[in-house]
């Protein structure tokens, strides 16, 4: 696949038997080879036949993100979530026991609950009457005499979700039956993971701030972790910060750690998910930022408690980065700055991006505050840095309409990468480790190739 | 009853400042607000705490102006083009009223057009308007969208 205009004929022609597009589908063959060294074939981005695969392949597939285990502290508490396209109930039953049920009626397939949050004791379907209790249970049919002695109610609970798994309240559920551990999914990113719930002195978050719900007329895979972009796509954002060291983000966002010098990196933490780690960089501003910490009240005994708690290293860095892993878990889920974010793929050119703050417990309630008007100064519909994430994401999909050279670039940083010891592939923040590693991923559950486990054989795959 | 001198009064300033708002006129529309300016759009629900719950806006007079400054600098994207903006004002009360402040609750209709897609916003906006001389400052202004609870895009614009 050397010229891109043979490249195109071959994957946007779907009459059949060209270019591996056979039936209005692509052979495991034409999907691996839209993914090369270095670039990708914007049909990835650009073919709602592609989106089709993705959400059977991937979303319908592998552990996605549903929720945090506080959302639904109390019996019955529920929030109505998606796996890709499917409907599902997340809700913690009178038993005590959180589940993932399909939001599906077992008799002719209505929602059972069409409202977004709440507590129930008994979810009922309008159509006919069929009454669930919130373990899933059929409690009762409308007119049982209608059915024969061979009806089972018993058979007729609500369908949960064929894996639900979690790690420390982050719940997944998988629709395939069968396939990797959560853990061995999360891979390198569960460490990051405890990097936000372990901010808060009594090692719990809290998910129950309310959610920003920002839609975008573009590919769901455009949402990565991209240290290349700020100071073009955030221009706005950088010029405000550099007037106050101390307004919004800037109080964690000394100096530039965009700028390609700052000790700020790229990770690949396996299985697509990725890292902008700026650990490193967030911890030689600790001095500022601790000073400015103590400045709020509760401050002092938030660090003090931290500095009682942890080893004096563990709790600086916690304390320096503010619960921040800036990790994206693949395919659906972002750790960004405050926030715990969904990403739901609407269609091939259309996503929702949920994104919910997160409250540390153990803190002072100005504390928390503070983190809301942080997140808030940034992220959201009506924010400075979201909106024109999502209006590039925009033009990046319009653009990639032009297929006459339908390939994109992510090749930066593939001549300086280097791994780590605990396999990671590390590279400038500013490099596009995170974009191959999520492409990686996405050729692996596209076309089922078996990926190597080594990220040295990773590295040298493509 | 009201009274209907300080009911036109209030009415000239919140067109006054609808004009400025659909106009992009940041630095004339700043000027409206007291030293001590809330401006704030709650999310997910009409009624929150904003102290435990994420709003759209939350902002005083120091984040109001980074805001503007965004706005008025070459780079913030999502205004790259600007909305095309219209709001229609209506159905204006006086809250309550009394020597220093008043509090008014008024409907809006907001047409925007960009990048050739024209979205409707439709809001109730809350104004506690202090009496300076004979001119209104905005101490607080509170805007309840009525799709604060759902997905939404582009909202960088002034509402």
């Amino acid at each position: 696949m050397a010229n891109g205009a043979i490249a195109m004929n071959g994957f946007t022609g779907l009459d059949g038997g060209v270019g591996g597009v056979l039936n209005g589908r692509y052979s495991e063959e034409a999907l691996n080879a839209m993914v090369e060294r270095g670039r990708v074939h914007s049909a990835v981005y650009t073919d709602p036949v592609i989106f089709e695969i993705e959400l059977e392949r991937i979303f319908h597939r592998t552990w996605i993100y549903i929720g945090h285990a506080s959302e639904v502290a109390n019996a019955g508490d529920f929030r109505l979530r998606n796996i890709g396209r499917q409907p599902v109930i997340l809700v913690r039953g009178n038993d005590g026991v959180v589940r993932v049920l399909m939001n599906r009626c077992r008799h002719r397939g209505a929602v059972v609950c069409e409202v977004e949050a709440g507590r129930e004791k008994v979810f009922r379907c309008w159509f006919h009457g069929w009454t669930y209790d919130n373990t899933g249970r059929l409690l009762s049919v409308t007119a049982p005499e209608g059915y024969g002695e061979d009806f089972s109610v018993e058979e007729h609970s609500l369908t949960p979700a064929p894996r639900v798994e979690s790690y420390r309240d982050f719940i997944f559920a998988s629709l395939a039956s069968d396939g990797p551990s959560l853990r061995e999914h999360l891979a390198l990113a569960a460490p990051m993971i405890d990097l936000m719930i372990d901010a808060s002195p009594e090692r719990q978050i809290e998910v129950d701030a309310g959610a920003h719900k920002t839609i975008y007329k573009g590919n769901w895979k455009l949402v990565g972790m991209d240290g290349y972009h700020p100071n073009f796509v955030h221009a706005s954002v950088v010029a405000m910060w550099q007037r106050k060291a101390d307004a919004g983000m800037g109080a964690t966002h000394r100096s530039d750690p965009f700028d390609g010098k700052a000790p700020t990196y790229t990770r690949d933490l396996g299985n697509g998910h990725a890292m902008l780690d700026l650990r490193a960089h967030r911890l030689l501003h600790y001095p500022q930022y601790s000073k400015f910490l103590a400045g709020v009240p509760g401050g002092k005994e938030y660090m003090d408690a931290m500095f009682a708690r942890d080893s004096e290293e563990r709790a600086r860095l916690l304390l320096a980065i503010a619960g921040d892993p800036h990790t994206g878990i693949f395919p659906n889920m972002q750790i960004i700055h405050n926030q715990i974010r969904i990403i739901n793929p609407l269609a091939v050119g259309e996503t929702e991006v949920v994104m919910f703050p997160v409250l540390l417990k153990g803190v002072s309630p100005q504390i928390n505050a503070l983190r809301l008007r942080q997140h808030e100064s940034f992220y959201g519909p009506a924010a400075s840095g979201s909106p024109d994430d999502a209006e590039i994401f925009e033009r990046a999909q319009r653009g990639m309409m032009a297929q006459v050279n339908p390939w994109i670039d992510i090749s930066r940083g593939l001549a300086r990468e280097t791994v780590d010891s605990d396999g990671a592939i590390v590279g400038n923040v500013t490099d596009e480790v995170p974009q191959r590693a999520q492409m990686r991923q996405w050729v692996r559950l596209m076309t089922g190739a078996e990926s190597s486990k080594s990220a040295a054989a990773r590295a040298s795959g493509y | 009853m009201y009274n209907s001198q300080l009911l036109r009064a209030v009415e000239e300033f919140l067109f006054d400042e609808a004009e400025l708002m659909d106009s992009h006129q940041y630095d004339r529309w700043m000027e409206l607000w007291d030293e001590e300016a809330l401006y704030w759009v709650p999310c997910n629900a009409d009624e929150t705490d904003p102290a435990r719950k994420v709003s759209l806006i939350y902002e005083h007079r120091e984040q109001i102006e980074d805001r503007l400054f965004r706005l008025k600098g070459r780079h913030a994207h999502a205004q790259r083009p600007r909305s095309r903006l219209m709001r229609v004002i209506s159905n204006v009360r006086i809250l309550e009223s009394g020597s220093e402040q008043v509090k008014t609750s008024s409907n809006f209709v907001l047409g925007e057009v960009r990048l050739d897609r024209q979205t409707v916003w439709i809001g109730r906006s809350f104004h506690t308007l202090l009496l300076r001389g004979n001119r209104f400052k905005m101490r607080e202004k509170k805007v309840v969208l009525l799709n604060n609870d759902s997905p939404m895009g582009n909202l960088t614009f002034l509402i």
